[in-house]
């Protein structure tokens, strides 16, 4: 469950660059529920995201994930709650560490780290059954260096390391955005699978309408750090691309200039 | 060529600062964090010894509180670092001049002496095996256990976090890792590293001295290059194996430099000699890498 409160995020306080992020965003998941979050650049989808994960603080505003109040905690003490996948493939593993070792740092996600083998025997194998459902071939290069593998399996192995430590909010930041459209495809269906089988709460960022609309339960729109649109069930269902930006146009008054926001 | 007692000299000697290079190898490889503090944690371990030793403490307690005030003394730079924003290298020199005064104050001269004080290595003098070769043994023994202790501790989950926070602190802190937590630890591990190899260069050579940190950074920084040159990116013990290796070379590499008569060096060009050493360990492995691609 993730429930955002009046949430205020403000940059540059006081300076002449200050910038209202969030101008009071009301938001609550429910547990289980797939969201997806689109939004032109600088609507504040990104800025969301950093509120759930912790980058960003909220000026004002509670922040509640599972039932912790998680409003003033650290991206690190919070991370028992929230697994994520970035929209960099290198941002989400450790290129020097190999696949074996990243799942290692994963596994213990949110949980203390003692002094004991990061790599006994038992967890290895388990590392080895999780990446070999992949079907990427990738279970026989368990001790090869993270970044020797291609943008798609970093993220198909980032995906993997966000569901190995148990978590209440997996949090998807453009996640395909960096990919070619087969792979993008794949992670995406990867994606599906994992959300369904572990019905995890998931918030997806995503540039791609098409996606907003086929994936998950819900499509909530930012504009000017505000949500716009909140729409689920059968009005969601009927809903086309060329609707949304109809729906875009209508609510806001304005011209639609964005082309990232055009592209299906 | 060299004579066996010089050789031996430079095994030992090279054993010595196999600490500082492991020490060196968890701040800038490990955590990627430049830290020359090391220029005062190695004299600063020395001093601590060697007073301690004339005090009368155990040698061998000696060389714990010398290492506990190494790891002080990496606190303070992480402190620095993480508390107030300042730049890693910068907080690390400013760490390492304050130093200076430090062991000043702690040895109350500039030099200690330890002639006829028992040290961690008395005991084993008497033992049939000669002085030469007992040194080397000694300091190596402890060695291989501290390449052990890092080893397993690099292995470990909390030895994980530590790597994914040098290479990855985003990532790390995402991976719930308090990445400034990883620094304070990280730093002073290896500080108390440092200055156990100063704690052991004072007993195996006899005293410690205020102007003896100097250029220890660039003599760990050579032992960890010459050891990546050697044995490549191929895991975590042997790349502590070869920071061990590397600091043995290097001590050898200089010794005959210096002993070698066409090249007309005196022990005042050491400093030089490392410069120019270090200088070539960095280009080999990009000359290595421009031939083969």
């Amino acid at each position: 469950m993730i429930d955002l409160k009046d949430i205020r995020v403000t940059f540059g306080k006081g300076t002449p660059l200050q910038k209202e992020a969030l101008k009071g965003v009301n938001l609550t998941i429910e547990e289980g529920s797939f969201v997806t979050v689109i939004g032109s650049n600088g609507a504040g989808k990104s800025t969301l995201l950093g509120v759930l994960a912790g980058d960003v603080l909220a000026n004002e505003g509670k922040v509640t994930i599972g039932n912790t109040d998680v409003t003033r905690k650290s991206t690190s003490a919070r991370a028992g709650l929230v697994a994520r996948v970035f929209q960099d493939p290198l941002a989400g593993s450790c290129g020097s560490l190999s696949i074996e070792e990243n799942l290692a740092l994963a596994a213990r996600r949110g949980e203390t780290r003692g002094l004991r083998s990061a790599l006994g025997p038992r967890r290895r194998e388990l590392f080895r059954e999780r990446i070999a459902e992949l079907n990427l071939g990738l279970e026989n290069r368990m001790k090869d260096r993270m970044d020797l593998l291609s943008g798609g399996q970093r993220q198909a192995v980032s995906l993997v390391m966000a569901t190995m430590a148990g978590s209440d909010v997996l949090l998807l930041d453009e996640h395909t955005a960096a990919l070619d459209p087969g792979m993008a495809e794949f992670i995406m269906k990867l994606t599906q699978r994992v959300v369904s089988e572990r019905k995890l709460t998931t918030l997806m960022v995503t540039h791609s309408m098409r996606q907003a609309l086929d994936f998950g339960h819900r499509t909530i729109m930012l504009h000017g750090g505000e949500i716009i649109l909140d729409v689920s069930g059968d009005s969601r269902k009927d809903l086309q691309v060329e609707d949304l930006i109809a729906m875009f146009r209508k609510m806001r008054g304005e011209t639609l200039d964005d082309d990232a926001l055009l592209i299906g | 060529m060299l004579s066996q007692i010089a050789f031996w000299g430079a095994v030992e000697l090279g054993l010595v600062f196999a600490f500082v290079a492991i020490g060196v190898f968890l701040a800038f490889r490990v955590l990627d964090f430049p830290d020359l503090t090391v220029d005062g944690s190695f004299p600063l371990g020395a001093a601590v010894a060697a007073v301690l030793i004339t005090i009368g403490i155990n040698p061998w307690l000696a060389a714990v509180v010398a290492m506990l005030a190494g790891a002080a003394a990496g606190t303070v730079t992480a402190f620095l670092n993480v508390r107030f924003r300042i730049l890693n290298l910068l907080a690390s020199i400013l760490t390492m001049i304050a130093l200076f005064s430090v062991n000043l104050r702690v040895m109350g001269k500039p030099n200690v002496a330890l002639i006829n004080a028992d040290t961690m290595l008395s005991p084993f003098f008497g033992l049939g095996l000669r002085e030469v070769y007992v040194r080397p043994l000694f300091v190596g023994v402890l060695v291989v256990i501290a390449v052990i202790a890092v080893w397993r501790f690099l292995e470990s989950d909390a030895g994980l976090a530590m790597r994914a926070t040098g290479a990855n602190p985003r990532m790390s802190r995402a991976q719930g890792i308090d990445t400034s937590w990883q620094v304070y630890l990280g730093l002073a591990l290896s500080n108390a590293l440092v200055a156990l190899g100063g704690a052991l260069f004072a007993q195996t050579n006899g005293f410690a001295d205020v102007t003896s940190g100097v250029g220890t950074i660039v003599v760990g920084l050579a032992a960890v290059i010459i050891g990546e040159t050697l044995f490549g990116a191929r895991g975590i013990l042997l790349a502590l194996i070869g920071c061990v290796v590397g600091s043995i070379l290097y001590r050898i590499a200089i010794q005959l430099a210096l002993s070698t008569d066409a090249l007309g060096l005196k022990a005042s060009d050491l400093n030089l000699v490392t410069a120019v050493l270090v200088a070539v360990a960095l280009v080999l492995p990009r000359l290595r890498r421009g031939a083969s691609s």
